[in-house]
Formats: C-alpha cells, structure tokens, sequence
C-alpha cells in the first residue's frame, strides 16, 4: 500500500497496516526532518523492522537531493538475515511500483566466519582463526611471495576479486549474507572483500553493532561512511552494556604468560630480520618518526584492528621516540608485562583511577602516559613490520596493548579493578585486574557526533528517560507505543503469596527460607498441571537457580513436576544449552510438554525466542537484581551518581526491570500468539517497581492481577487459557481498529496517534 | 440495553421454573441452586463488577459464525456429506480426568454428555456406527466394537467410569487406526477425542503416527477440556478435522453435538458410491431363533437378514454371517434431512435494527430465535410452504 506521511510518499509492502506502525512511522519522520537522534519503544510482534525500513527507503525516494544512507545495527546474525529478508520483500513491492528509481544497493557485513567461501579458511573453529587463516592467504607480503613462487597458497577467491579490480562491484539490489556468498562463489569473487568494499556505496548497510560502536573496528569499517546517514540500533535496551564492553579490558594469569610467549617470538623474529633484513626495521622507523598517519597508505588486507583511542591528534603526533625501535618496543612492553604482574600478586582487592595508575607503573617501570597511548598502534606497525599472519596467536599481547592504550587515554570514566579471587570462590586464587568503563556515552558518542540521526529502538526501553542520561545525547522524539490488540492475549500477573498465604521473594534475606522454596515449587508444580506444551522459568542467577532446583529434587517436588512435563536446564555450557532447547522444542511439538529453566542475563534470556506453544507461560523467580557486590558495579554505580546524577537504587532497579521485562517478552512475538506471564515476587507489587515495566505490559496488567497468591493465579490462568483456545476474528471486528487499509489511513487524522502514545 | 436483556432473560427462567414446578420434589429456588449452579455463570468484568448474564450476543455471533461458514462454503461448491460414518469417540480417562473444575468431575460431564451425543449421533445418522475407546494408565482401551446400538454404548461406558494414570494420544490413535482400516472405503472414518490431559505421553513418534492417519483419509477431531494443546491442533488441521475447548459444560455439550451432523466428505471419497443393503423383515412374535450377535436364543423381536436368513437383534448393523448393511425404512427416511435440509438463510442487515437473516429463496425474514428453530427442528422454510400452499390451490382452480 502507498500513502502520505506529511511530505513524504511512503510504500509500504502489505495490504494492511498497524496502527501503531503508523504512528511509529509519522515519530520516526519528524525526528529525520529534525535531524535529530530519536528513541522509539515498541512491543516486539507489531512490525517494526518493516516500519522502519520502508519509512526511510520512502523518505529517501521522496528527497531524491538529499538521500540518506541507512546504517541498520543488529545484535545478531540472524537479526541480520531477518532484516535483510524484510528489506528485500519491500525493495520488491518498491520496484514493481516505482520502477528502477527505487533501485538500491543493500548489503549485509560480518566477520569472515559468516561470508568466506573458501573451504580451507572455514576449516578453522572460531572467528579468530577464521580471521588468521584469512590473512594467511591475502596478506600483501604472502602474495608478493606467491608471486614469485607459485607453489605457496593463496585464496583463489581473493586473487580473483584483486585481478577484477574496480571492476568488482555488486549490482543495485539488497545482499543477505546468503546471497553474498552465493555471488561470489559464482563470479569467484571473495564476498568479504567485496562486502567491505560496497558497504561505501550502499543504500543500506546491515551489520553487527561492534561495526559502529567498538572504536577497534569501527575505525576501518565505518570510517567512510557520509554524514548524511542513518543509523538504527535495534533491540538496543541493552546498548549501554554493548558500549562499555567496548572499552573494557580484563587481564588474568593467562593473558600475560601468553603476552610473554608473544613477547619472546617477536624477539626472534626482530633478530631474524636484524641478520636478513635489517633495512626493513629500518623503513618503519623512518615511517614512524613521520608520524602514524601515514598508515593509511598500506594496501588494506593488511588493515585491522585500528587504534582504540579516539582522539584524532593521536594520528598526527609522531610516536614517542623511547619506543621507535623495536626492540625498544619489546622493553617497554616487557616492563609493562612485569609491572602487571606485580599487581596481580596481591592478597587484597584494589581499586584506582586511570591517573594513579599511569603514575604509578610511571614511577614502577618507567613508561609515561604518552609512551602507553601509542602501545596498540606501534605493537600493530610492529607485526606488519614482521610480517605476521598468526594474529590469533598474538591475541594476549594485543589485549595488553588494548588494555594500555585506553589506560593512557582517557582519564575519567574508567577505574582499575584488582580482585584476587572470585568473591564466590574465596579459596581459589584467580587473580584478575579488570579495566572498566563506568560510562557508555564514551563509546556511542563518536556514532552521535558523526551521524545525522541516530534511532534507538528496542521492544522494552522503560522507562524511556533513562536511556538519555546514560549515553548522554539529546533526543528530538522519544515515544513509547502500546500494541493494539483484537484480543487480550497477554497475561501479565503479580504473584506475592504463595499457596499458604506467606510472601515469596528472592530478596536475599528469604531466598533460602525453606517456605519460600516450597511456595515457588507448588507454584511451578500447580501451573504446569494446568498451562499446555511449553513453560519457561527465569531465575536471577544460575547459583540460585542450582540452589533451589536442588532443594525441589529433595524434597519431591520435582518428581512430581515431572509426571506433567520434562524439565530442562539452561547451564553456562553454550553445547549442552543447544541441546537441551532443542530437546524442549521437540517435547513441546510432540505434545509431551516441558519446562526450561533459565537464567536472567543468560543466553536464553537474550537471543531465544519462545512463541507460540513453546511458550504458554513464562514465570519470572524473583527480582533480576545485578550482582551487588561487585567490584565494577559498585564503581559504576558511583560514576553514574557522580556524573550524571542517576541515584543507585534507580539504575539498578531499572537494570532489573529490563532484564525482568525483557525475559517475559520471549514469550510473545506476534499478536497472534498469546501467553500468561508470572512475576513472582511480592517486590513487583511495589509501584516503583511495576511502573519501570514497558507500557504494552503495564497495559495489561490489571489491578486485580497486582497481588496474588498462588491458587488465584491458578483460577485466572485457567480461564485465560480456556479464553484464548477459542476461535476469534483477526481482524478485529468491535471495537477499535487493529489493521488499517490504504482508505483508512489516508482517512486518519491525529485522533489515533494520540491515542497509541503514551 | 444489557440489563434489560438480563431481566428478560431471568423472567424467562423463572416462566420455566412454574412450568417444571410440578413434577421436581425440590422447591423451586432449591433446585435453581442444585442443578443450574447460577452462580458459576456469574462473571467479573475488567473493574471487578459483576456482568450481567448476557450470554445471548455470544450465541448470536457463534450462530452468525456458521451460518457464515456454511454459505461461504455453499457457495463455493455443493458439498457432499458423508451418510454412512465409523466414528469412534475417544474418551480420555487419565489423571488429568479426575479434576474438579467441571462438576462433579470432567469425567463425569464427558460421560453424560457422551451419552446425549450418542443419542443424537443415531438419531441424526441412522446408517453409520459408533464405538468407544478410553484412555487410562497410557493404554488405550477398546470399549465396545463399533456397532449401532446406542444402549450397549453407553451401558459400556457408565460401567466404566474411573481414572487414573497418563494418557497417550497415540496408542489411542494407533489402537483407532486398526480398527478403522477394516472399515470398507464408502464409509467415512471419524475419530472424536474427548481430551482432558495436557499432555501425552508416547512410546514412539506421534508425528509418525498423524501422517499415518491422515493417509488412511481418518478424520480427527479433538474436543480439549482445558487448554489449547499444539499436538491436538496439528492432528486435526493434518487429518481435517475441527479442534475446540470447551469452556463450561454448557459449552462442551454445544461443542460435542456439533459433530452429531455428518461432516462434508473429504474431497477424495466423494464420488457416487452403490452400496449394497439389505432390509430385513422382523420376525413374528412367537418365533423362536439363536441371534447372530449375542449367540443366545431369543423369543419373538429381532430381524431376518434377506441374504442368509440369519437373526439379528438390532437394526441397523451389519449381517455377521454375511456383510450385508442391514437397515430398516425408517432409517433411510429419516436421512434426506440431514444431507439436503432445508435452504440456506444468509445474514442479511437490512435496513431495521435487530439480527435477522433471509430467505434466499421466498425473501422472507426471520429472526434468529425462529431461523435457528427452522434449522434444527423443522427442516423447512414456512416461508416457501406458504407460497407452495397459495400456489397449488391456483392450479387446482385452472
């Protein structure tokens, strides 16, 4: 269908609209118009990836002087393929109605796993030896050599996609990952090369939020991309943890024994070359006292990971002298190696600011901030120096680099933490220092400064005003829509009472109180006598998780689970994790029924859908509160009260929320689906609890669902599902509207849009 | 508008209560809370007030439904109706069957509205046959044979009346599946489950299973008790049949005899089919003979099978000596109803404000008390019988 938002002629594939859609569509325009950067919430299931895709390619086609780019960010591959897909259905609708104006070119990036085509590279298990394996065969020195001596490998699809040269470029349409690789096994092109290389020229760049967001990568990823753009983080309720991530660094025992192997090898390497090649040595240390801007000029596989620190006179200074040479170099580093070492062997857990730490390894091992700014950049100048391909052995010395670099860098924003132990496993000596970030602004305000608008958008953002104060930017819209619905088919309860009318809680005082125990058991045991197929239950962690999985095993309550429905078990096993959903999925489509048990923050929690029958109910144990007393909360809590004036209790509560929020919504992803959720936990009853829920679930939540106990839940459970067994109208035939034709929407005033927002 | 509704439809029970008054040995007002449980009708709306028992628009748009679903299907193609069924009713009597949220139990309710659906099953197919199949302790049980006799059913099934255990959905239909393979191929093979677990427990793959089924062209249909169920569901979209949940009781009675008419053949059986029958004379009084199904000698009643002259005691069934489909006239006078009807009423809004529809044929309206009273009792339109009437008497005249 085709209709006017204001100036704008958007074409949109289906036959029929949502409502919300509309008003996402009408929010997300005004915020292009504005130029600004914009936060859209809206339930997952109401088609917003398609919104949003058709709202800027039409807005594109109707400023054809003033195109934009779309740079749409997703968590996962999948998402990507998604998304990709989507796009391709409305770049079809577009073309047949449009003609080949509406021509775009859009592609999809990701690392080297996901788009090589060589055999011999896809042989290696992860995405580092991937990476490696690559660069074994397409450094330019590994070439030069294939040149001269035929017998060497090298990628046959790289040569290939070489030789074509400008000539290699992909025509106007929309690429998933797939698709790219399936073209270039057909022209003999490498798709990762030629992705790379279109992501420049196209319309619309689909790729992982690490492209834009990690300053390592985004450098030479997204270094090209115009002003002009767009870009759209989806599903980014968690895009301050993504930011600090970024920035983080942690060093263990491991990390610099393996920094020392690094360390030795390169020495060889430097006195091999100093007896065969010393005019090489030679030629980089000119470079360098030229300046690191120079870099530039190397041919581009030989690019990677760039400098993590973002100020640009970084580039333009010349590097400090002291480690110009070298075996220089390899000193300092050795120095820094020790100086860590040295930390790491404390009894007691330390904590200190960026400051005193460079003033200390300063006064300990002679290394000034300035010489550890440069650290990532000249160890990166040094391995094209020699020559190396196998960086993903060399990953232990690049995260000391890494972890220098953002030390020398920045001052504020960052603290060093020492633990010696695992405050869990006090008898285990694991020492690890940890550099983390406190802020995620630092990380998402090069992707604010440089773009023109940037959209944030996720199924749970509440509430919606926190997000702004975290990454510290100013959004011109930011709106929460509600879902519309034909039926009520969500559930949402609060469950404070168990069967004997005692408080339930995972407050830390309860949570080993036996009767609290035995209430969540009756609970569980009650609710899959009654609710079909599939139910899935979030703990708050996996120690409590084992915790009370055991005591229900003890005293019975299991067993007696299990005459209903098998039990699976979420562990921190990515393997065996696969196999026990993929175990669940199949006793949910044979009828036989399940229950899986998940953590909060897991995996599970994340990425994993649980529609339809796979999940009729989702009970929510407790509070998903973060680890208190931890070390780098608590610093993080104390930078957030400092700078930006977010008290404890209200990031942390927020921070539970989210998860809590976020754990409930696998259960519904269409409107056709529904599903009852169970908060557990006489602590949601609270108003400054509840209120931090999204809307679309607030919506639903009635007052008589507030407070209840274990057998009223049962009641409303069962005539829920009862209700909901029953045929009904998709279209939604009383009442309101839920999906609009062409005529209605050009009918529609601004009555309805007041009505979605919140 | 609602509470006027409300009051008009309590007048009405009380109207009832006069009438029945006389024969109950409970007061009025007892038996109201005996039998009716008013009270489990009752309901909250979304502020926790109470809603007026208005069940009325409910029926209509239920009603509406099918009518809907019934023209769009006439309009499509003439449909053919399967005559002669082999239906086998499933009762599910595992654990989840003892629970109390119907009373006094789900088995109980199943049972006596089994015992109506049976009822209605002959009356409304005189030729087909019925047996019964329970689930318990995961096996499934074969109850009686399939046979036309509605009293030895439901002797059968009362007798029977205990639960324990898991249920299997799939020993049942393998159990089903032999049994109607046998069934010759102008016969429609049926299944009804009536489901109260929530859950199946198997030996092997019932997805393996459903497809077995549905290439022996075996509809399946499921009544759930509880709760939507994903396998139910795949069953009957896979083998055609209709999967509902019953809300209440009142519901469940509703969703049982909807499957009492005969179901529109599956596509691939529905061509015109000879069947051979025979009709039987009933043997005189005083006469003495050994009958074929009970193998005992029985006094006067039973019926002669025209082909090998041997005793049945039953009409109609199935000649155990010979094959043959025995049946009585009645029987066969009784089908045409079901198959032809009378002709379809659509909805038609019209220009006044209460729910009626048309007939298509004699344009006359009625609303839809009377429509659903000249579908399901009178099997034809007053309206076309008038005009016949008022026409026949001009042809005498010329």
């Amino acid at each position: 269908m085709k209709f006017q938002i204001e100036d704008v002629t958007v074409y949109f594939p289906y036959d029929h609209i949502y409502p919300e859609q509309y008003a996402y569509m009408v929010e997300l325009k005004r915020a292009l118009d504005a130029r600004g950067h914009c936060l859209l919430e809206m339930p997952t299931g109401t088609g917003k990836t398609i919104a949003l895709l058709s709202l800027i390619t039409s807005y594109t086609l109707s400023k054809p002087n003033n195109p934009v780019k779309l740079i749409y960010c997703t968590r996962t591959v999948h998402e990507m393929e998604k998304t990709l897909a989507e796009l391709k259905l409305l770049h079809a609708y577009q073309t047949t109605h449009i003609g080949d104006r509406a021509r775009i070119l859009a592609v999809g990036l990701s690392s080297r796993k996901n788009l090589c085509v060589n055999s011999r590279v896809l042989a290696a298990e992860n995405r580092d030896s991937v990476d490696a394996s690559c660069r074994r065969l397409t450094a330019s020195w590994v070439r030069a050599a294939a040149a001269a001596n035929p017998n060497l490998p090298t990628c046959e699809f790289f040569e290939e996609y070489e030789k074509a040269g400008s000539n290699a470029v992909l025509p106007p349409g929309v690429y998933t990952l797939q698709d790219l690789r399936a073209y270039g096994k057909e022209k003999g092109w490498c798709p990762y090369f030629l992705a790379r290389h279109m992501v420049q020229f196209a319309n619309v760049v689909v790729y992982s939020y690490q492209y834009l967001l990690d300053p390592k990568v985004a450098g030479y990823i997204s270094k090209e991309m115009q002003k002009e753009s767009v870009v759209v983080f989806d599903e980014a309720h968690n895009i301050d943890n993504v930011c600090i991530e970024a920035l983080s660094v942690s060093v263990r025992r491991q990390t610099l024994e393996g920094a020392r192997r690094n360390l030795n090898k390169m020495r060889q390497e430097i006195e091999k070359f100093k007896a065969t090649d010393a005019g090489r040595l030679r030629a980089e240390y000119n470079r360098l006292v030229e300046g690191l801007a120079q870099r530039g000029n190397l041919p581009f596989t030989d690019n990677w990971l760039s400098n993590p620190a973002l100020p640009d006179d970084i580039l333009k200074e010349a590097v400090p002298g002291n480690i110009r040479r070298a075996e220089h170099f390899l000193h300092v580093l050795r120095r820094l190696v020790q100086y860590l070492e040295g930390r790491l062997e404390t009894d007691n857990v330390e904590k200190e600011g960026p400051v005193g730490f460079v003033a200390s390894i300063n006064t300990h091992a002679g290394i000034d901030q300035k010489t550890l700014k440069f650290c990532y950049d000249r160890l990166h100048s040094l391995m094209l120096t020699l020559e190396i391909t196998d960086t993903d052995e060399f990953l232990h010395i690049q995260t000391i680099c890494d972890f220098a670099t953002l030390v020398g860098t920045y001052t504020r924003g960052f603290s060093i933490i020492i633990e010696p132990f695992d405050e869990r496993m006090p008898h285990i000596p694991d020492p690890v220092l940890q550099l983390s970030c406190h802020d995620a602004s630092l990380a998402i305000k090069p992707v604010f400064d440089r773009f023109q608008s940037v959209v944030i958008t996720s199924g749970t953002l509440s509430p919606i005003d926190l997000y702004p104060r975290l990454l510290n930017f100013h959004p011109v819209v930011s709106r929460s829509f509600t879902m519309s619905l034909t039926r009520d088919c969500i559930c949402p309860m609060v469950l404070t009472r168990g069967s004997d009318q005692l408080p339930v809680s995972t407050k830390f005082d309860m949570r080993s109180d036996l009767g609290v125990v035995r209430n969540y058991g009756r609970l569980l045991l009650e609710m899959a006598s009654v609710v079909p197929d599939g139910i899935v239950c979030f703990f708050v962690s996996y120690s409590y998780m084992d915790g009370i999985v055991n005591s229900w095993n003890e005293n019975g309550i299991l067993k007696e689970i299990m005459q209903h429905k098998l039990v699976f078990i979420e562990t921190q096993d990515v393997v065996e994790t696969t196999l026990a959903l993929d175990n669940y999925r199949k006793a949910c489509d044979c009828g036989r029924g399940a229950i899986f048990f998940s953590v909060a923050r897991g995996k599970v929690a994340e990425g994993i859908d649980f529609d339809r029958h796979y999940g009729r109910l989702v009970i929510m144990f407790g509070v998903p509160f973060q680890y208190t007393l931890s070390k780098i909360l608590l610093a993080r809590l104390e930078y957030l009260r400092d700078t930006f004036q977010i008290k404890e209790g209200d990031f942390l509560t927020f921070d539970a929320l989210r998860q809590a929020a976020q754990c409930v919504g696998r259960v519904i992803r269409s409107k056709a689906d529904y599903g009852m959720m169970i908060f557990a936990d006489k602590r949601y009853s609270r108003h400054d609890k509840r209120s931090k829920l999204p809307g679309w679930i607030l919506s639903h939540l009635r007052d008589a669902h507030l407070n209840l106990s274990t057998d009223m839940a049962l009641h409303i459970a069962r005539e829920f599902l009862r209700k909901m067994a029953q045929p009904y109208d998709k279209a939604g035939g009383s009442g309101r509207k839920t999906l609009l034709s062409q005529e209605d929407v050009e009918k529609m005033s601004d009555g309805i849009l007041n009505e979605m927002q919140y | 508008m609602n509470n006027g509704n409300g009051r008009r439809l309590n007048g009405e029970t009380e109207e009832d209560d006069d009438d029945e008054g006389s024969e109950g040995d409970l007061d009025a007002w007892e038996r109201t809370y005996a039998d009716e449980r008013s009270w489990e009708s009752l309901q909250e709306d979304e502020s926790g007030l109470l809603r007026p028992m208005d069940n009325k628009t409910l029926y209509h748009a239920q009603y509406r439904r099918r009518i809907r679903s019934l023209s769009s299907q006439a309009t499509t193609s003439r449909i053919q109706k399967g005559l002669i069924r082999y239906l086998y009713i499933v009762v599910d009597l595992s654990r989840a069957a003892a629970e109390m949220d119907y009373r006094p139990s789900r088995m109980a309710v199943v049972a006596k509205h089994v015992e109506a659906f049976i009822r209605e099953f002959f009356d409304q197919n005189p030729l087909s046959q019925l047996g019964l199949v329970t689930i318990k302790d995961g096996i499934a049980h074969c109850l009686t044979d399939l046979g036309g006799s509605p009293e030895s059913h439901v002797k059968a099934l009362m007798g029977k009346l205990e639960c324990s255990g898991e249920s299997s959905l799939q020993n049942a239909l393998d159990l089903v599946h032999g049994y109607l393979n046998q069934v010759p191929s102008y016969g429609h093979r049926e299944v009804l489950i009536l489901y109260s677990a929530l859950s199946t427990c198997d030996p092997g793959d019932i997805l393996e299973t459903i497809q077995k089924c549905k290439k022996s062209k075996m509809r399946c249909s499921v009544i759930g008790l509880s709760a939507e169920i994903f396998i139910c569901k795949h069953l009957c979209q896979e083998t055609g049949g209709s999967y509902s949940v019953a809300m209440d009781e009142s519901h469940f009675k509703e969703l049982i005899l909807e499957h009492a008419p005969p179901p529109p053949a599956i596509a691939e059986f529905a061509i015109a089919n000879l069947i051979k029958m025979g009709f039987p004379q009933r043997a005189a009084e005083s006469s003495i003979a050994i009958c074929s199904c009970h193998k005992e000698a029985k006094v006067g009643g039973g019926y002669t099978c025209p082909r090998c002259k041997a005793r049945v005691c039953e009409l109609p069934t199935e000649c155990r000596i010979c094959g043959l489909t025995l049946i009585s006239s009645p029987h066969l006078a009784r089908l045409p109803r079901s198959c032809f009807g009378c002709q379809q009423s659509l909805p038609n809004p019209g220009n006044k404000p209460s729910l009626r529809v048309a007939c298509p044929k004699c344009k006359q309206h009625f609303c839809l008390d009377c429509d659903i009273y000249i579908h399901e009792s009178l099997h034809n339109c007053p309206g076309c019988e008038s005009f016949r009437h008022l026409k026949s008497p001009i042809a005498t005249e010329e």
